[in-house]
């Protein structure tokens, strides 16, 4: 598990990385709430975009890995590559789990209304693959960090708004709602809506196996070994 | 001037940027095309579109971001890469620094103009003052550099100007309130209004469209003299970094 | 952007694409959300396909998902070209077209309710495709292979090549030394017997008081002389080849061509130069000869050659006026490569008329026998 090891250790490394690891996700707890919309606070409407955010940063460690040609001596290493890449996506989505308990159970500690919590918790667990496999897919297509990070935020904030998470769905024409569907991000909106309406449980199995499945083709699509 | 020679290159060198053109003028029309189809047209009840609001500050909010290719060029050109060469040439590098910075506005307010063409001819919102607009949006473009280059002079490490830089944007952004409602602090409503350059030209272009000439020049007044003195700050911070550093 | 050319991308291409209608499809009509979970399957199985090779049988997984997922809507039915494409991709047409035309029937039958009429044109076209797809793939595989084996071929050729004029320069090597030691052998044989037979009389006589023994001595001198004489005479005689080798075949070659004026000149010890050498020199001369009086409007040629201790020089210089568009033949390349294999070169300049320089290094003596112990 060395590559486990590391990749921790490498996410924690970076300064900018410590702070946004750290101080953001207890910083999104204490965001206000809305009146009408959102139904959760702001915060945790908006930490889907955080995990998207994050989830990019962490895999940009192995785009590093492929620009610098750790991926080249690693073929020659007796680990696969298969190997490598669960080591270092096992690694990420402990340190976004973490991230997930902290603003879920920090908002329960300091009284944050959030109907069910555990529900949440589970929602936000399955969305976190779900931005790791995105990122992951994403950074198959680029060679640069900069480049990768600049055009996935323009690409967030896109996801973010036409999932309805910047703005509430009713709003939006018919046509857009049912584009809506096709993004993650409206899964998410949705389950958020559903803890907070407590409907019936075979919904939020559905959203969650949505989330699960787009993780699936995500993960297909950026499984590629490239080698540059 | 030698120097005037240069300022055909340091454009077409800021042209090149494709990444700086996506997120500066590409990922603001695309913004503002989803939000007019998203709210289609709908109008308040004076009859403005509800699409004015959000095309205003979404052109302001990415002049808050023209600073980043100023701040790029003058720390490759004068402090890092092309030091030697640029120390070794017989132009007046306080000159040169000038142009750059001339450069980056002039494309900042370029990039302005494009979008506020694109909102009125294509997405149907009318500015009602475009050279009121334009000044504002110079301003802006201007203390937009200006506090970017303060950031790079002052600190050594480059990375962390670039991030305190993105705070400013960014910050300045949440602190208008176009996020999430700020609290009902003191603090927080004075950012919201008069301390925020986001704020200030909103408050200008929204004053003069309602013909109120005089709070309009209040607004854009106090941008500018905002902007005066940080780029007298700016000016002495320079001074001093440019004498340490010099070859 | 070789990625271009490649058939397969057009294949993923259309894969995806399948995908894309299938949204569109499920996002204009009014569908609920198990088909959109059909849609999300299949394009794990779409992914699954671009990422891996998966077997034929993975086409009955896309049937299967099609059947189970109930209610049948119109995704089902455009999906169900995923199958007919995949199944015609890998050659199974008949299976394709079975499926195909089963589900035409069943739709004119009117078992099957799709509101999509053209339905069947578009299962058609996918299977068209898929066949087009195969044959693609197949005549590509084809080609590459011929290429593959053709390049071998070359490949072979060309070391026998570099093989033959190895073991020329090598066996020419081989037949200067036996000469020598043929030639060391009659010497040491006739010649130095004799020799060393006259001088140790020589010697003798002096010792001699008697002079008819001395005269005796002084015939058999002379007698010894004589026989050697006429023993060195033979050898030289014999040895001597009537046919012209050397520089004395240049001469010969140059003499013989009749078209212009050539000047020759030679300089430097001519003996240096070893057979192999004035083999490729002699066919520089000839081939560089024969381009002038094909292709050139010159009237003077020169011609120089020049031994050095380290190399032999010889050039060919026709002042003309060369025709532009002039290639180097065949000729000049394979000199240049024979050239090459003995560590010398050929090269020519068209600036001034039409310059021929080819140039040989002399292998030292010592170096020569080293070389061929080696082997």
């Amino acid at each position: 598990m060395t590559v486990f090891k590391f990749s921790l250790k490498r996410s924690f490394s970076n300064k900018t990385n410590l702070l946004l690891l750290t101080l953001f996700p207890i910083a999104f707890i204490f965001f206000p709430e809305g009146e009408y919309w959102p139904v959760l606070p702001y915060g945790y409407q908006y930490f889907g975009i955080v995990l998207l955010f994050i989830s990019i940063r962490l895999t940009t460690i192995i785009l590093v890995d492929r620009a610098k040609g750790v991926v080249k001596r690693l073929a020659v290493a007796p680990i696969s590559y298969g190997s490598y890449l669960c080591q270092n996506l096992l690694a990420f989505s402990v340190i976004l789990v973490m991230q997930c308990a902290i603003v879920v159970y920090g908002g329960v500690l300091l009284g944050v209304e959030l109907y069910q919590p555990h529900w949440l918790m589970l929602l936000y667990v399955s969305f976190s693959f779900t931005s790791l496999a995105i990122a992951l897919a994403w950074i198959s297509i680029f060679r640069s960090k900069e480049s990768a990070f600049l055009i996935y935020m323009s690409l967030v904030t896109l996801l973010a708004i036409l999932g309805g998470l910047l703005m509430p769905l009713q709003i939006f024409p018919e046509a857009l709602i049912r584009i809506a569907v096709l993004f993650p991000t409206y899964w998410l909106n949705q389950g958020m809506s559903w803890i907070a309406s407590e409907g019936p449980v075979g919904d939020f199995i559905l959203i969650n196996g949505v989330l699960w499945l787009y993780t699936i083709i995500f993960m297909i699509l950026g499984s590629t070994r490239k080698i540059h | 001037m030698r120097v005037l020679s240069t300022v055909r290159f340091t454009l077409l060198r800021m042209l090149r940027n494709y990444i700086v053109l996506l997120l500066l003028l590409i990922v603001p029309i695309v913004l503002i095309s989803l939000f007019s189809l998203i709210l289609s047209g709908a109008v308040t009840d004076t009859g403005e579109p509800y699409l004015k609001q959000p095309a205003v500050s979404l052109v302001l909010c990415f002049q808050l971001f023209g600073g980043s290719t100023v701040m790029y060029m003058i720390h490759s050109e004068l402090f890092t890469e092309h030091r030697a060469r640029m120390q070794m040439l017989p132009i007046s590098l306080t000159m040169y620094a000038f142009s750059i910075m001339l450069c980056g506005v002039v494309y900042s307010v370029m990039l302005g103009v494009i979008l506020m063409t694109f909102t009125q001819f294509v997405l149907g919102v009318i500015w009602e003052h475009w050279l009121w607009t334009i000044y504002l949006i110079t301003l802006m473009a201007i203390l937009s550099s200006v506090v970017y280059l303060v950031f790079m002079l002052a600190v050594k490490v480059y990375k962390t100007a670039e991030r305190l830089s993105e705070v400013y944007g960014i910050g300045f952004i949440l602190l208008a309130g176009l996020f999430f409602p700020m609290p009902d602090h003191a603090f927080f409503r004075f950012m919201g209004s008069y301390g925020n350059p986001l704020t200030l030209s909103t408050i200008a272009i929204h004053e003069m469209s309602m013909n109120n000439t005089s709070k309009a020049w209040f607004a854009a007044n106090i941008l500018l003299a905002a902007t005066i003195i940080l780029f007298l700050v700016m000016m002495v911070v320079g001074r001093r970094r440019f004498m340490r550093d010099r070859v | 952007m070789k990625a271009i050319k490649e058939p397969t991308l057009y294949i993923h291409g259309w894969r995806f694409l399948q995908i894309g209608l299938l949204m569109h499809v499920w996002i204009v009509g009014d569908l609920g959300f198990r088909a959109f979970i059909l849609i999300l399957l299949l394009l794990i199985l779409t992914s699954l396909r671009w990422r891996f090779r998966l077997p034929v049988w993975s086409v009955l997984l896309d049937v299967l998902l099609c059947l189970l997922l109930f209610p049948y809507t119109d995704i089902h039915y455009v999906a169900l070209a995923i199958p007919m494409f995949e199944l015609a991709l890998r050659g199974k047409w008949m299976l394709s077209l079975l499926l195909v035309a089963g589900f035409s029937l069943l739709h004119a039958l009117h078992v099957i309710d799709s509101t999509i009429d053209l339905i069947f044109w578009y299962h058609l076209h996918a299977f068209l495709f898929g066949c087009f797809s195969w044959l693609t793939i197949k005549s590509q595989q084809s080609y590459k292979r011929e290429a593959d084996e053709q390049r071998k071929a070359r490949a072979e050729l060309e070391r026998i090549k570099m093989d033959l004029l190895e073991a020329n320069h090598s066996a020419i090597h081989h037949a200067e030394l036996m000469e020598r030691y043929r030639i060391s052998r009659q010497l040491h044989d006739h010649l130095g017997h004799d020799l060393t037979g006259a001088l140790l009389a020589t010697q003798a006589y002096e010792y001699v008081k008697d002079s008819e023994e001395g005269d005796k001595l002084l015939a058999e001198v002379r007698q010894r002389l004589e026989r050697s004489t006429v023993s060195l005479r033979e050898a030289v005689h014999n040895v001597t080849p009537t046919a012209m080798i050397g520089v004395e075949r240049l001469d010969y070659i140059i003499s013989s061509f009749q078209h212009k004026d050539i000047a020759f000149y030679k300089s430097g010890d001519m003996l240096l130069v070893s057979a192999y050498m004035w083999g490729l020199l002699e066919a520089c001369l000839k081939e560089a000869l024969t381009n002038v009086a094909r292709h050139s409007d010159a009237t003077k040629v020169k011609v120089d050659l020049q031994v050095t201790e380290s190399i032999v020089r010889l050039s060919i210089h026709d002042y003309g006026s060369v025709t532009a568009g002039s290639h180097e033949g065949s000729g000049l390349r394979g000199l240049k490569l024979r050239a090459r294999s003995i560590g010398g070169s050929l090269s020519v300049n068209r600036q001034d008329g039409f310059l021929v320089v080819c140039v040989i290094p002399i292998e030292k003596v010592g170096e020569a026998d080293e070389a061929t112990n080696r082997r």
